[in-house]
């Protein structure tokens, strides 16, 4: 589903020039759970955005459902993401204007679902997170393990091929960190792609394969519990 | 998806509502503005344009060679046209008696003063006045018919039914005689250049007249419907040299000018056009999409400024796939709602100031919704919402999605610079439309002020006509007897403007080139003395020196182009007859101030070339020596209505643009100084919120509430003082090209730029102090413990 080949990300300033990933070759197969883990500024994020496609490498080509998207537009991108990403993010995203049903029923409108299919597909997500009572609060009423919560209903509403989660426990208490990691176990389980950064080994160990990744290049890899240098 | 972007523009509006209200009040002020200015120049775009045959109707324009253009014309000149030239399928006379006073109609025992035209037969044709009595063709055959409007038939007859036939009697200052009713107009639209109560037949003026008929003068004005197929060009060329061949007279040659641009484009220069109230229309155009813009800018800076609260939402949207496309159509939906809301206010307040807008303008427009009107008026809504949105759009769909979504906003330097440009030129424009009106108001007063070298206070003047025609001097003597009333005379027309040139006056040593042309009055005795007019040497005319019927008064002008050292005494030659110049009056401002002072001639004109009366009432007495002489002239004169005019209503409408403009400037400078600083007063607010936590650490670390305020006010300070190095000098130009316009002018002093300049400075520094006098009052403790 995902392959990239020497990636490379430099942000340039005026001043000085920071490589944030450097050869990076990684893949990840359909239906996989791929933890990414790394020391703060490694580039894991980096990493995620651009196998999300909200930004293009400096160098490198990526394969995306044997797309080489690394020169694509972002018109085409776009396109491409509404169709079959889903992202979680650690502070949530979740637009303030808008309900939890909204929020929700936001990536169906980009994808230009009917109304009906939208109402149907919404209350769907809501019922399997349990947020049907919630549905017209807004953000700001929820806390936050609520509000996570939205966020992978808002990923997934869209049935996506791959959900890309940011550190998605990082704004959480253990409690609600758990209930998240097992509503993504559960996706992967039903057949979604999960890739995940996170800086938990206990999260990590949900994946089934741990990429780490130090300076901006993949240092290892471990799967089924096992390390391969 | 329409429905999602309502529901966020929605619940932005209630969230930000300061904002919401900044930009409501000033696109709502800017629409409203901007709305009664497009009613105006609606109005002035449409003059004269009714007429059914518009697109063929032309007026002839009579040029003279080396000197001015004119719309008088010779009095054949329209018979000739019908008669001698193929493509002229109507022409007609067109003779305005207006300064013959106005005559007086009777009927039974009702006596009405009342506007008319003399014109010939085919006028009807030729302009789209409705008959609704009548036939067109018909109606001004016979030269005892009288064609009136509707009301002047209620008025007469206090009917409009079965009065064709009817007759009525015209007195004038020349004749008097009976006409039959033989048409019924509707009412003269507003927008008419020609204005009349009734016509008579032009062929009565040229019966009574003689000299109308001669092509060596000028009297009537002559308009044209040529047919579809005419070429203009060669058409003009055909007429250019139609005097000569009718009179030899080559020094004056014709052209056409279409009629719809009598209205806009009435100035001449060498017979070339010059512009005219078109000047204005343009100037009040651009004055309303200034001001427009300045609101937009509003809207513009407070989107961007605020973008911080937005980038999530942003973020996040592009993330799950939204194109920038997308994102601009919201954006820019949001703006154009925002239009139509302040639309809707804006109506509202057209509707309110409507009248005064009327008052000023000296218009009788009406907000109506017919198409064309609604058509622009929701053009001019989605305009300003598409420019106010504009740059939001583009600003806010162009962030990177990762950069947001990590919370940061990293606001470029040219970001900042295109916010504090914009408020830069919200400044110049403000500062620009100050200093106008400033000037504008110094120009008027200098006017208003200035010593014109003649009296025309306090003086009132009436026609002459009926029995006073009969025995002016008589009635004259009888008049200034009467309690109150200082003097009294009498001359062809007023003091104030001109009335008429003459190049044929020849002296000892002319230059044979020489065709300068003198302004004239014909007068009676007492006119310069009642009008205070000083003589530089010599005397006026008086009674007590014999007959001064060949004696000749110039003022000092006209003494210094003929060159005279010792002008007393001698003579000079006036239309073939010698003269004696008797006296010299010092200049004085006898047109507007707009003209320098030119040659002008008095001489003593017999009793019927003496139009007007004049009469000057001691100040503070106007009232009862009004009645008095209104008893009196009752008596003397039965069956004629006084009907009078003070002297400086005429000077006032020399200056009724520049009125008009005088009063407008100022209200469209304070409505841009206001939107400029309702915009400003948000970005400080929003400045205030931002720095908050920086404000609280400087007064814990010991900064006072002062320094707090100068830190917060210095940058709004720097951006209105850039906007001076712009505006002044701009302003300078702009005001010195009006003035230019005025043979007397003010003199540009530069405390008025200074003066506009501490104006705006002041205004921006309150705007800005309420915000940061507040920010720097409150309690650290609060915004620490926030963050």
């Amino acid at each position: 589903m995902i392959k990239t080949e020497n990636l490379k990300k430099i942000y340039t300033t005026e001043e000085v020039e920071t490589t944030a990933l450097n050869d990076v070759n990684f893949e990840v197969e359909e239906g996989e759970f791929v933890s990414i883990m790394g020391p703060s500024g490694c580039g894991k994020s980096t990493l995620l955005n651009l196998l999300g496609m909200l930004d293009n490498p400096s160098d490198g080509q990526y394969f995306f459902l044997d797309h080489e998207v690394s020169k694509y537009s972002e018109r085409q991108r776009a396109n491409l993401r509404k169709e079959n990403i889903g992202f979680v993010f650690q502070s949530f995203n979740l637009i303030d204007e808008l309900t939890v049903y909204e929020n929700i029923e936001l990536p169906l409108l980009y994808l230009k679902v009917s109304s009906s299919e939208r109402k149907k597909r919404v209350n769907e997500v809501l019922e399997e997170m349990l947020m049907i009572p919630r549905k017209k609060h807004f953000p700001q009423q929820l806390s936050g393990g609520q509000q996570q919560r939205v966020a992978v209903a808002r990923a997934l509403v869209a049935r996506p091929k791959l959900i890309l989660a940011d550190e998605p426990t990082g704004n959480l208490d253990s409690t609600h960190g758990d209930e998240v990691l097992k509503l993504l176990a559960e996706l992967h389980g039903a057949g979604t792609t999960i890739v995940m950064v996170t800086h938990s080994p206990t999260y990590a160990e949900y994946g089934q394969r741990c990429v780490h990744l130090f300076d901006g290049q993949i240092i290892s890899e471990n799967m089924n519990g096992k390390f391969h240098v | 998806m329409l429905r999602h972007n309502l529901l966020i523009i929605y619940r932005n509006f209630k969230r930000n509502k300061s904002s919401f209200f900044i930009n409501l009040i000033g696109l709502s002020t800017g629409l409203a503005c901007t709305l009664l200015i497009y009613l105006w120049v609606n109005d002035e775009l449409n003059f004269d344009k009714f007429h059914k045959k518009g697109n063929q109707l032309f007026q002839v324009i009579l040029q003279f060679q080396n000197a001015g253009t004119i719309e008088a014309t010779p009095g054949p000149l329209a018979e000739t046209l019908a008669a001698e030239m193929p493509e002229v399928e109507y022409a007609t006379p067109v003779f305005d008696p207006a300064v013959l006073g106005k005559p007086t109609l009777s009927v039974k025992d009702k006596n009405i003063k009342a506007n008319f035209l003399y014109v010939g037969k085919d006028y009807f044709n030729i302009f789209s006045f409705n008959l609704i009595e009548g036939n067109a063709n018909q109606v001004l055959a016979d030269k005892n018919s009288i064609v009136i409007s509707e009301e002047l038939a209620m008025k007469l007859f206090n009917t409009t039914k079965n009065i064709i036939g009817k007759t009525l009697e015209v007195k004038h200052q020349f004749f008097e005689g009976t006409f039959q009713v033989s048409g019924i107009f509707k009412r003269v639209p507003s927008n008419s250049s020609l204005q009349f109560d009734f016509v008579l037949p032009y062929m009565v003026v040229n019966e009574k007249i003689p000299s109308f008929s001669d092509w060596k003068n000028n009297n009537p004005y002559t308009y044209v419907i040529l047919n579809q197929s005419a070429n203009i060009k060669q058409f003009n060329d055909k007429i250019a040299g139609l005097i000569k061949r009718k009179c030899g007279d080559s020094s004056r040659t014709l052209f056409l000018r279409p009629y719809a641009d009598k209205y806009l484009y009435g100035s001449y220069k060498n017979g070339v056009q010059v512009g005219g109230r078109i000047e204005y229309v343009k100037l009040f155009s651009i004055i309303a999409i200034f001001i427009l813009v300045i609101a937009c800018i509003n809207f513009m800076n407070l989107s961007t400024a605020k973008a911080s609260r937005r980038i999530k939402e942003i973020g996040m949207k592009k993330a799950l796939g939204a194109g920038r496309k997308s994102l601009i159509i919201q954006y820019m939906g949001e703006s154009i709602l925002m239009a139509f809301l302040s639309l809707i206010i804006a109506i509202l307040l057209v509707e309110l100031f409507l009248p005064q807008f009327n008052e000023i303008t000296g218009k009788h427009l009406r907000l109506n919704f017919k198409i064309s009107v609604l058509l622009s008026v929701l053009c001019i809504t989605l305009f300003t919402g598409l420019v106010s949105g504009s740059y939001p759009a583009l600003y806010l769909s162009g962030f990177n999605p990762v950069t947001v979504l990590k919370g940061k906003l990293n606001t470029s330097i040219g970001e900042l610079w295109a916010r504090k440009g914009l408020v830069i030129f919200q400044f110049i424009i403000s500062v620009i439309l100050i200093v106008s009106a400033l000037v504008v108001y110094k120009q008027i007063e200098f006017i208003q002020t200035k010593k014109l070298g003649y009296d025309k206070d306090n003086i009132i003047y009436f026609d002459k006509e009926g029995r006073v025609a009969e025995n002016l001097d008589a009635f004259l003597s009888e008049v200034k007897n009467i309690p109150g009333i200082v003097n009294a005379s009498s001359s062809a027309y007023t003091i104030i403007g001109s009335h008429g040139k003459t190049p044929d006056v020849s002296w000892e040593g002319k230059k044979p080139n020489n065709k300068i042309s003198f302004g004239m009055h014909h007068i009676n005795y007492d006119f310069i003395d009642m009008h205070d007019i000083e003589m530089k040497e010599g005397r006026t005319y008086a009674k007590d020196f014999g007959s001064d019927n060949s004696k000749i008064i110039f003022n000092e002008a006209a003494i210094k182009i003929m060159g005279f050292k010792d002008p007393i005494g001698k003579v000079i030659n006036l239309w073939g007859e010698n003269r004696q110049i008797i006296g010299v009056t010092k200049d004085f401002y006898y047109e507007s101030l707009h003209e320098s002072v030119k040659p002008l001639l008095f001489i003593l004109a017999p009793p019927f070339q003496n139009l007007k009366i004049m009469v000057k009432i001691k100040a503070g007495t106007e009232k009862e020596t009004i009645d008095k002489l209104r008893k009196f002239h009752e008596k003397y004169n039965p069956g004629y209505v006084l009907e009078y005019k003070f002297l400086d209503e005429d000077y006032q409408a020399l200056y009724e643009s520049e009125d008009r403009v005088a009063v407008l400037s100022r209200y469209f400078a304070g409505i841009a100084i206001l939107i400029s600083c309702l915009g400003l007063f948000g970005l400080a607010a929003f400045t205030a919120q931002k720095r908050q936590k920086e404000i609280g650490i400087r007064k814990v670390l010991g900064s006072s509430a002062l320094r707090i305020v100068y830190l917060l006010s210095s940058d709004f300070t720097k951006i209105v003082l850039a906007s001076m190095l712009i505006s002044l000098p701009v302003s300078y130009f702009i005001t010195k090209h009006w003035l230019d316009g005025f043979a007397y002018r003010i003199d540009l002093k530069l405390w008025y730029f200074i003066g506009a300049a501490l104006i705006t400075l002041f205004i921006a520094w309150v705007t800005v102090g309420i915000q940061a006098v507040k920010a720097a009052m409150a309690n650290p403790v609060e915004s620490l413990r926030y963050e």
